[in-house]
């Protein structure tokens, strides 16, 4: 089959590789119908994340179509249409059984790899480097889906794959940043950053029952797709940021702030020249001038709601955290938890995930797809690629 | 890696302890399941069950060499398995599989420890170098292997699947 394949830094290439079989009994094979890029797939292509490997296929945000079931799957079948998590779980450890599950307990073919850098091993997680598993990705004809009955669902008619294809990964990590908040009557929410994974945490935060969202950004489309969410836009060259966020709050601060841009930040002034050298340098991996900011604007005693992908940030104002009583809440996405709830939502219109598609290509085209998506090149929000 | 990674490699003892979710009796069983052995430490050595009790290992080290032993287990006590190679082995080594309840549901407690005695009286690094492991990752991985197994009745696995090289294929 063809796939993209990963052959160093910024070196992508669509290549033929062998097809994916049913290895384990809970396993299915997918025929992808739809795949798409994420923000975090960029600090694979930057080399910013260790343990890559020459040849690994990419892609982690996808569905499709059901062609091979494993002899143990009983709860999906040939022919289903279905979205898939970007994590594996099993459905069966204790953390799957708490809703933790980008924390299985069983599905890291490679823990040993992992475990020096995290003191446990997380979930596996399809083509996110070796230390995350080393599982082969879904920018491809085909892919294999482990513990099927638990992290494939059905997409229900009435859903479009555009729209299904985001309930993937983009939508469940911002639905669950937002549910994260723990969103009361009255409260305003500030998120930074209206990619994929902010524009569906904001509309998220609105679906649950927020009184005001504000969007963060510097790009005037995305900006407007927050705004035509129903989003009160803020461009951070324009204003300042903290400023603005209490003017606009009655001098109290947001009562959450969600990050939904991690390490890509585009900070301004000395702070992003003095993150750029030691990003450069590989002082450290993250930059996170949206987390810093977010931490200063949020209310005192609010929440602090982290989505942005880090790495290892040695220099972090945990005095800011302390002395302000601030709830931080993180995790890679329990994508199980939210997905059938989310095609709901999708289903009855309330949650828009299609808007994200603005752009779409062919698998051979990937690689053009992913230097629009890296530069944002005309107004690219996502890069949606069809095998 | 940290000073404990490097620390670890000189050690010839191996401990590790993991919770699993299921109750002692079905942990104690399993472990005594013939195929259980071969698919916990695939990632250190090849196990054949050759007698009741007793199975062969083949564990590869850098270069081409192989280190080989048959071992003899044995229940000692519904909470404890414990195994010690025979006369003729490569590499010495001996295991005790301890079991408590956890706490609350957590299921059950195992504490593995496993002790290598390479010939000469080689202790630390050697080890490692004999077997590409470290001894640590030996026990910790197979434990999490064990804890899959027992919990999903599978052992996550990426190969076969497609990639970009060695003609199209991980094995």
């Amino acid at each position: 089959m063809r796939a993209l394949c990963w052959n160093g830094v910024n070196d992508l290439r669509v290549e033929t590789v062998s097809d994916p079989e049913i290895i384990n009994p809970s396993d299915v094979i997918l025929k992808v119908r739809l795949s798409t890029t994420c923000g975090s797939d960029l600090h694979l292509i930057d080399g910013l994340i260790p343990t890559m490997r020459e040849g690994d296929v990419l892609g982690h945000e996808f569905m499709g179509e059901i062609v091979d079931v494993g002899r143990e799957v009983t709860k999906v079948k040939r022919g289903d249409r279905v979205v898939v998590p970007s994590f594996i779980s099993c459905g069966k450890c204790w953390y799957c059984q708490h809703d933790l599950y980008s924390l299985c307990d069983t599905t890291h073919p490679k823990p040993e790899l992992q475990e020096p850098l995290l003191g446990y091993p997380t979930a596996g997680i399809y083509a996110y480097s070796h230390a995350f598993g080393g599982y082969s990705g879904a920018h491809a004809e085909y892919v294999r889906v482990p513990f099927a009955d638990t992290d494939c669902f059905l997409v229900p008619d009435g859903v479009a794959d555009d729209a299904a294809l985001f309930i993937s990964d983009a939508a469940p990590t911002g639905f669950m940043g937002a549910d994260f908040c723990n969103i009361h009557q009255g409260d305003v929410i500030a998120v930074w950053g209206c990619g994929g994974v902010g524009l569906m945490a904001q509309q998220g935060a609105m679906i649950l029952g927020a009184e005001r969202v504000i969007a963060i950004d510097k790009y005037p489309e995305r900006l407007a797709q927050a705004e035509a969410f129903g989003a009160i836009p803020l461009d951070f060259t324009k204003v300042d940021v903290i400023e603005a966020l209490q003017e606009l709050t009655g001098g109290r601060g947001p009562d959450a702030c969600i990050d939904a841009v991690g390490m890509e930040a585009d900070g301004t002034g000395v702070q992003k020249v003095y993150d750029g050298v030691k990003q450069a340098l590989h002082l450290e991996t993250d930059r996170g001038a949206a987390l810093r900011q977010a931490m200063l604007a949020v209310r005192k005693g609010g929440t602090l709601s982290i989505l942005g992908v880090y790495g290892v940030m040695d220099k972090f104002p945990l005095g800011l955290i302390m002395n302000k009583g601030i709830t931080v809440r993180t995790a890679q996405q329990h994508g199980q938890a939210y997905v059938d709830r989310l095609l709901e939502y999708t289903q009855r219109g309330e949650l828009t995930p299609a808007a994200l598609a603005t752009h779409r290509f062919s698998l051979e085209d990937s690689p053009k797809g992913y230097h629009m998506f890296k530069h944002k090149e005309d107004g690219c929000l996502r890069s949606v690629f069809v095998p | 890696m940290s000073d404990v990674e490097s620390d670890a490699n000189l050690e010839a003892d191996a401990h590790a302890s993991i919770t699993i979710g299921k109750p002692a009796a079905d942990l104690h069983a399993l472990w005594l399941r013939p195929e259980t052995q071969s698919r916990i430490w695939a990632h250190f050595a090849d196990v054949r069950v050759v007698g009741d009790r007793t199975a062969e290992w083949v564990a590869k080290g850098p270069a081409g060499g192989e280190y080989r032993w048959q071992t003899l287990t044995k229940a000692n006590s519904p909470n404890e398995l414990s195994w010690s190679t025979l006369d003729k082995a490569d590499v010495a080594n001996q295991g005790v599989l301890t079991m408590r309840p956890a706490p609350g549901d957590r299921g059950t407690e195992l504490y593995l420890d496993v002790r290598f005695d390479p010939p000469g009286g080689i202790v630390g690094k050697a080890i490692s170098k004999m077997f590409h492991i470290v001894p640590r990752e030996i026990v910790r991985t197979a434990l999490y292997r064990f804890r899959a197994l027992a919990l999903t009745g599978e052992i996550a696995r990426t190969d076969p699947q497609p990639a970009g090289r060695n003609g199209g294929t991980d094995h």
